[in-house]
């Protein structure tokens, strides 16, 4: 595949006079791609937009190369779709709900069986598979609908919310997973509020705030360039927070006598070395500090 | 640890076999639906009733041919406790099957919200709905078709001027029968699936189910003793409504059993109800399950 994984053009989605996704155009390339937002930020909606199984009221979405609008069905086949909420049908066995939803994404029946089997394994049901599902507790039912998401590998699967109610050792035990999922070479999307869970897994980041993407990258990337600067000089920090305060650099001094600057735009890093240049400060530390997806959603997100 | 207790972690493979799409998926949810409906996979209570009813529909059939080979050297050796054409419809174990199996396909999928999976599948509502009426309608036939063949075969069998001879003076059977019960079953999975796609709790369709024949056909019985007949009024029986079909298939005409046959273009009327509640439930399930918006 040549193209991105995904490729929105001014997605938009209204009921109504909610706007649910606001003019959405991103390019997605392969990887673990994280998709944050407050609760009703529009994840859910872009999910079913992915899906086909809403319509657009404007723009476009790819999957795979595949125009959603015109081929839901074969954007589908492509997807493997992890809901939030409860979903499976308690009367049945993890092995029986897992090869039947891999013969409805079309697999043949004894392969369905087989593959029910080792994606199974893989999420690391292991004799409980058989029993039925009413009897399973959240942890379980949680592997369970991952499972039924990859039982016809598809190129990309939804998690929607994987890590929901369950306890910190489930917690890591899913984010295990949904990593080495990326590590099989299947992308996944990795819709959550959660901002912890995306900065432990995903390399990528997608930020929604009241349907509009207000930031999108490498996460790494993200996180390095959060604006914040160490500056450690001799004694006369006073004198240089001071100095820059005047150059219109936001600066303090933290406890343990470095001083923390704010900066608004990357001009402003030439404005502290010409600061610090001018009071004639001996320089011992400028680094960038590397924050946290909440610093960055924080700064982003009142601004769109 | 040593060699036997070596654990080995085999990773993720890729999928490089075959994959269907739509037909392949319709198939499989129709496989699903059969397995379901006749308890396949689940604990014995899901299997008992469905199979009770079979057998319960059976029985007419093997009485008929046991009296028929008993009294085939007597006087009375031409007596029937059925024919084909009562058989077609007549038992109440069909409508009893069909209001316990319809809304056990139906209701789970939406009060468990499974439908998301579903339809995050190659699939769409339309698939979707063809799938549960072919799966429910070819359950019906089975269950329809099964006594008829016992009874055909057992007749056969017994008959004093020989296999063959019954065959070339009953040939017409062989289409009547399969024609009148896919009308029927197609009538009653059409109508069965569409009450049943109205509410999650399956004893709630059951009951609706029953309710809605039954009324009718009382409803209809009472404005014709109090307004006298009328073809409207025989109409309104919707528990009817296939058993004229029935006789249109197999006499041409609805039998003189019926008030219906007393009016001019009973027939017409009746095929048009008919035509008109199954149209109508196909619509209220293919609106239930227009998962997309489109």
């Amino acid at each position: 595949m040549a193209g991105p994984l995904l490729r929105a053009v001014g997605l938009t989605k209204r009921f109504g006079n909610v706007t649910a996704v606001d003019g959405l155009t991103v390019d997605v390339h392969p990887g673990r791609i994280g998709l944050v937002g407050a609760n009703g930020a529009g994840k859910t909606t872009f999910f079913r937009l992915l899906l086909g199984l809403t319509r657009p009221t404007g723009g476009r979405v790819e999957v795979a190369g595949v125009d959603v609008a015109h081929d839901p069905a074969g954007a589908r086949a492509r997807l493997g779709y992890m809901p939030e909420h409860e979903c499976l049908p308690t009367d049945q066995s993890a092995a029986d709900v897992v090869a039947t939803f891999g013969e409805l994404a079309g697999l043949p029946r004894s392969a369905a069986r087989q593959r029910a089997s080792e994606i199974l394994d893989l999420v690391g049901l292991d004799e409980a598979r058989f029993r039925p599902i009413d009897g399973y507790s959240t942890g379980m039912r949680q592997r369970t609908k991952l499972a039924q998401a990859l039982v016809a590998d598809p190129e990309l699967v939804l998690l929607d919310e994987p890590t929901a109610g369950l306890d910190p050792l489930g917690r890591d035990g899913m984010l295990d997973l949904v990593a080495r999922l990326g590590d099989f070479g299947i992308s996944v999307l990795l819709a959550t509020h959660l901002l912890d869970d995306v900065q432990q897994v995903c390399d990528q980041v997608m930020m929604l705030d009241a349907g509009r993407l207000v930031v999108s990258g490498q996460t790494q990337e993200l996180l390095e360039r959060s604006g914040v600067v160490l500056i450690e000089v001799d004694d006369r920090s006073d004198l240089l927070v001071a100095a820059l305060g005047q150059r219109g650099v936001h600066a303090r001094t933290t406890d343990d006598g470095a001083i923390e600057a704010s900066l608004t735009d990357d001009q402003q890093l030439d404005t502290i070395a010409e600061v610090i240049a001018d009071l004639g400060l001996p320089l011992h530390r400028l680094t960038t500090r590397v924050g946290s997806l909440d610093d960055v959603f924080l700064r982003r997100a009142p601004a769109a | 640890m040593t060699a036997a207790g070596t654990v080995y972690d085999r990773g993720y493979r890729p999928y490089d076999g075959p994959l269907g799409g739509r037909r392949a998926a319709v198939a499989a949810l129709y496989r699903a639906t059969l397995r379901r409906a006749l308890g396949f996979r689940r604990p014995w209570r899901q299997k008992f009733l469905p199979w009770l009813l079979l057998g319960i529909v059976t029985i007419p059939a093997a009485v008929n041919v046991g009296v028929a080979y008993v009294t085939r050297d007597t006087p009375i050796r031409d007596f029937e406790i059925i024919n084909y054409r009562v058989y077609v419809g007549v038992s109440s174990s069909l409508l009893l099957f069909v209001a316990l199996v319809a809304p056990d396909v139906l209701c789970p999928d939406r009060r468990q919200r499974v439908l998301s999976l579903i339809f995050a599948r190659p699939l769409s509502g339309a698939d979707y709905v063809l799938a549960k009426l072919a799966a429910i309608g070819s359950l019906l036939v089975a269950f329809s078709l099964l006594p008829q063949i016992v009874l055909y075969v057992g007749n056969m069998l017994v008959d004093q001027d020989g296999a063959l001879n019954y065959l070339t003076g009953h040939a017409d059977v062989l289409w009547k029968v399969p024609v009148a019960v896919v009308l029927l079953a197609l009538y009653y999975a059409s109508l069965g699936l569409a009450l049943s796609s109205l509410t999650t709790r399956r004893v709630v369709a059951g009951a609706s189910i029953l309710g809605l024949l039954l009324i009718s056909s009382a409803v209809a019985g009472i404005l014709g003793a109090s307004g006298g007949a009328s073809p409207a009024t025989a109409a309104v029986n919707l528990l009817a409504i296939p058993l004229y079909v029935r006789d249109i298939v197999f006499l041409g005409h609805i039998h003189t059993v019926f008030r219906l046959s007393e009016f001019g273009g009973g027939e017409a009327l009746a095929v048009g109800v008919y035509a008109g509640v199954v149209a109508a439930s196909i619509t209220v399930l293919l609106w239930r399950y227009r998962w997309s918006e489109a």
